[in-house]
């Protein structure tokens, strides 16, 4: 136990860090499964991130009321967003989204309220393990009994093929837009997480750069199964620390074994070990 | 005793044989282990700023060894650990090194925005920490562990700014910053805040981004409003080409910046244009103290290049932690303690103390790029 | 001032164009993105620095350097794109794959140059004529360096309109299936398609290294998002697009800043992006039917 409890004290920064991104991969993996390449992730966890630092910073909210009012605005804005896409797909929504990202990095960088490029510093840090692990296993719930009803079937049938979902009377537009809802909620849930973990926030945060670690996150842990969204998150997180003895070699070992487990694995690590039963091309 | 003893004592014995005569005392510490924790962005975006921090922390492991650096005679090492621009790392590396129990001080992160999500780490274990690089406004203010030995720009600027209107005597300026950066991005504060305050117009604000490489579109812009003078709120990469690039658009205003403009380099990237360009600077390489032109004779032969202000500051940094070592200082609480009651220490920036915000107290210098360098702006 | 800001943007969309080029080439041919492209951009700029400094000439240095690019570009594909294609592994996966070669590219140029920015000492590049005609100025370095990108785009439009080559291209992008039952070699078409897209991506490096005269580890990180910008706002696949693309965004940065939106630059150049893509779901210059996804 006390080996535990030392183990804890000398690594929970790492323990919170993947707790956040594995909410941060599902949110993900909800547009993944949806058919939608929709990378605006890391901005919806930043309207998230800001709100609820603002709220908490500037009017005292408590965390679990700030957290609310984040998750809010940030499904609310996913749910707007996915009106003016609403006819674009692949690739072209790809860009689209990563575009709307930039512009709300921008707002984000110009704005006095959030600080500009200074950011917020003094954040409470009061999102401890048990609120973000809890916040884990909500959104695991959450997706688990949402994978039960009707709405996940007609989520599939739309990624295998939208006209065919359109012949049976599935309404492909509020499909889209649920399943963007859903995860601009999740990453808004972990947009908070993050701003209450970390002390501090600045626009680079919610940047391409972090929307594509939760897309690589997403790919190397396997697209088809928001389990590969976990195992992705988790491993990639360990990755850099768990590597740190190879000092000189540690960037360039991080890309090769990148590489190797994508060639190895091109569905995913959760796919080693059902191999060739499922196959979903995004 | 611990089990490193009997290899320290060993170097210790042939250090005292190589070093200068009276370099290497044997201060109350002699013989122990010191491990200081570094961290640097030597990898990733700001790998150019952390680099020369590694460098300089390498560098001082020698001159330990070798008692150019006097630490009593103590094993004093620095491990420099790379967090690749990541935050997340620079976090994980500041909880690392503040819980692994053989660690008295940590020094780093390279950039404030690291500073600010690892400091308060240290803060919640009591755990001192300097800062070489962290300007930004606020990071001592952080918790009273946490110090740092860079001048802030605010601390900077303001010289730099009444320094050359008490020469140039300019009615009108023009600011070009970089908006996504918070060094940069203080840098166009303070430029704005302090030529306002001096009763000089700004008729133009441009930004840019870190990284950019053309800036001809915004500095066509300022040309347009005739500016006396340019202030330039930017790091090294940025401000060698904004220079450049004004300089073959015909710009004839006069230009300065802050202590990103402060590398050996300047000159001899930015071109002929650069020349008469104000830097206001916490370190000046040509400055005479004797541990300065030392360290940057050893540091030209080790790695073939100059130091810039990042490999100084952290220098310094060492200088700081070995004078504090070879007055006994090995744990966390006295590394503290010692840094509070100190009053002056020799470095290579210059006789450097804190003051009670546990900020450096030092005076800028103001210097002018010259053909191949720098020389005291008079 | 205008006439000198529209001057700034089309140097600059110049060499957007040609980084882009290469972009929408693989993508077109391949229906992936190719995100080491930009670790290629900046891999082929240090080779050109590493020629010049051994003594020979820049116009064969850029030469070589665009040469090593295309071949760095074949190899990109065999390592990271040609086993993924085996086994049919859609466009996700290949994303990340070459995420993962632009890290290894860029650690390698680490571990060979350092962090330090390089700069070609030879060439009298500081010291380049600067030209006044009237209310514009420029060097005969952005002037020579403009006049190589659009020679080369030009190249490449006679390659794909005129020769062998180019028709097999083409037909490999209209249909893979239909193009290998018409006995065309669909891996060496892929791999002359690497070399072409990448040895101009080089080249737009080289150029970018030139005009700035600056080689830093990290000069392709902007372009890289800008790119995806330009072939979106050209439509993806559309060589022609991605020029055009390539000078638009030259100009909507420029102008931007000549009207004082130099803080919105990035939200304008997306924003534009943005609604274009609204209004026309596949580019400017997309032909193709709605991608399913």
């Amino acid at each position: 136990m006390s080996a535990l409890l030392d183990f804890y004290a000398k690594h929970s920064r790492l323990i919170d860090q993947i707790g956040v991104n594995a909410i941060l991969a599902l949110s993900l993996s909800v547009s993944l499964q949806a058919g939608q390449l929709a990378l605006a992730q890391a901005a919806f966890m930043g309207i998230a991130a800001y709100v609820s630092t603002i709220l908490a910073v500037n009017a005292h909210w408590p965390l679990f009321a700030t957290i609310a009012v984040a998750v809010l605005a940030s499904t609310v804005v996913a749910a707007l967003l996915a009106y003016p896409v609403r006819r674009l797909r692949g690739v072209f929504l790809a860009i689209a989204t990563i575009g709307f990202g930039e512009i709300v990095r921008v707002v984000a960088n110009n704005l006095s309220i959030t600080g500009g490029a200074e950011g917020i510093s003094s954040i409470p840090n009061d999102a401890t393990t048990p609120v973000i692990y809890g916040a884990l296993v909500l959104v695991g719930l959450t997706l688990f009994v949402l994978s039960r009803t009707k709405f996940a079937l007609a989520v599939a049938l739309v990624r295998e093929d939208e006209y065919a979902a359109r012949g049976v009377g599935v309404d492909v537009g509020t499909i889209r837009t649920l399943s963007l809802a859903l995860g601009g909620a999740i990453a808004g849930l972990g947009g908070a997480l993050y701003a209450h973990a970390s002390f501090f926030i600045t626009p680079t945060d919610f940047g391409f750069q972090r929307m594509e670690q939760i897309l690589v996150w997403c790919v190397v842990g396997g697209v088809t199964s928001p389990l590969g969204a976990l195992l992705g998150a988790t491993v990639l997180s360990i990755l850099p620390e768990a590597i740190r003895f190879l000092a000189d070699y540690r960037e360039i070992t991080n890309g090769v074994i990148l590489l190797a487990v994508i060639l190895f694995a091109p569905g995913g690590l959760s796919s080693l070990w059902r191999r060739g039963t499922i196959r979903v091309r995004v | 005793m611990n089990r490193n003893t009997v290899p320290a004592l060993a170097l210790l014995a042939i250090a005292a044989l190589v070093a200068p005569s009276g370099a290497a005392s044997k201060g109350p510490a002699a013989g122990k282990t010191v491990h200081v924790g570094v961290i640097a962005d030597v990898t990733g975006g700001a790998g150019v700023y952390g680099t020369p921090q590694k460098n300089a922390y390498e560098l001082a492991n020698e001159d330990v060894k070798s008692g150019k650096i006097d630490a009593g005679g103590a094993n004093l090492v620095f491990d420099v650990q790379d967090s690749a621009t990541d935050p997340a790392q620079a976090v994980n590396l500041m909880q690392k090194f503040t819980t692994d129990g053989q660690t008295p001080i940590v020094l780093g992160p390279t950039l404030s925005g690291e500073a600010f999500r690892a400091f308060p780490i240290a803060k919640a274990a009591n755990f001192p920490v300097m800062g070489t690089s962290t300007t930004a406004e606020g990071v001592t203010a952080i918790g009273p562990t946490v110090f740092r030995d860079s001048l802030a720009e605010s601390q900077v600027i303001p010289t730099t700014v009444k320094r050359t209107h008490d020469k140039w005597h300019y009615k009108t300026a023009a600011i070009i910053y970089g908006d996504d950066n918070a060094f940069t991005k203080t840098d166009g504060d303070v430029f704005a805040r302090e030529l306002k305050a001096a009763g000089i117009d700004v008729v133009d604000t441009e930004t840019f981004h870190i990284k950019d490489t053309d800036f001809q579109a915004a500095l066509t812009r300022i040309e347009s409003k005739h500016p006396d003078v340019i202030a330039i709120g930017a790091l090294f990469p940025e401000a060698t080409k904004i220079i450049q690039q004004a300089g073959k658009l015909g710009i004839k205003a006069h230009m300065m910046g802050g202590n990103g403009l402060n590398s050996p380099e300047m000159y001899s990237v930015a071109g002929p244009a650069a020349q008469g360009t104000v830097v206001g600077a916490a370190w000046f390489s040509g400055a005479i103290y004797p541990s300065n032109v030392d360290f940057v004779k050893h540091y030209t032969a080790k790695y073939g290049k100059g130091p810039d202000q990042f490999a100084a500051q952290s220098y310094a940094a060492a200088q700081i932690v070995a004078f504090l070592v070879a007055r006994g200082a090995t744990t966390k609480d006295e590394m503290t303690a010692g840094l509070k009651n100190v009053r002056v220490i020799q470095t290579v920036l210059g006789p450097i103390g804190f003051d009670p915000n546990r900020d450096v107290k030092s005076s800028p210098v103001i210097l002018s790029i010259v053909k191949d360098g720098f020389a005291y702006f008079h | 001032m205008i006439a000198q800001q529209l001057l700034n943007g089309l140097f600059l969309g110049a060499v957007y164009a040609l980084f882009a080029v290469g972009y929408t080439l693989v993508f077109g041919v391949l229906d992936i993105l190719n995100l080491a492209h930009a670790a290629i951009f900046t891999a082929a700029a240090f080779a050109a620095f590493s020629l010049a400094a051994a003594g020979v000439p820049l116009p064969l240095a850029f030469l070589g350097a665009a040469v090593l690019a295309g071949i760095m570009g074949i190899l990109l594909d065999r390592v990271a794109f040609a086993p993924l294609r085996a086994r049919n592994a859609g466009t996700l996966v290949p994303l990340i794959s070459s995420i993962g070669v632009a890290i290894i590219i860029g650690a390698i140029l680490r571990g060979i140059y350092g962090v330090d920015e390089r700069h070609f000492t030879v060439g009298g590049l500081d010291t380049a004529p600067v030209i006044r005609l009237g209310p514009l100025t420029f060097t005969t370095v952005e002037l020579t360096i403009f006049l190589a990108a659009i020679v080369l785009m030009l190249v490449l439009s006679w390659i794909l309109r005129a020769t062998t080559l180019g028709r097999r291209i083409r037909a490999v992008a209209e249909d893979r299936v239909a193009a290998a039952l018409l006995g065309v070699d669909l891996e060496r078409t892929i791999a002359a398609t690497f070399f072409i897209a990448s040895s101009l991506g080089g080249a737009a490096g080289v150029l970018t290294g030139l005009e700035y005269n600056s080689v830093t580890l990290d000069m392709g990180g902007p372009i890289e998002l800008k790119g995806l910008a330009v072939i979106i706002l050209g439509g993806m696949g559309s060589v022609t697009g991605a020029v055009i693309g390539g000078f638009i965004l030259g100009a909507v940065e420029t102008l931007a800043i000549a009207y004082g939106l130099s803080a919105w630059r990035d939200a304008v150049l997306f924003g534009v992006m943005f609604l274009l893509l609204v209004a026309r779901p596949t580019g400017l210059f997309g032909k193709r039917a709605l991608r399913a996804a």
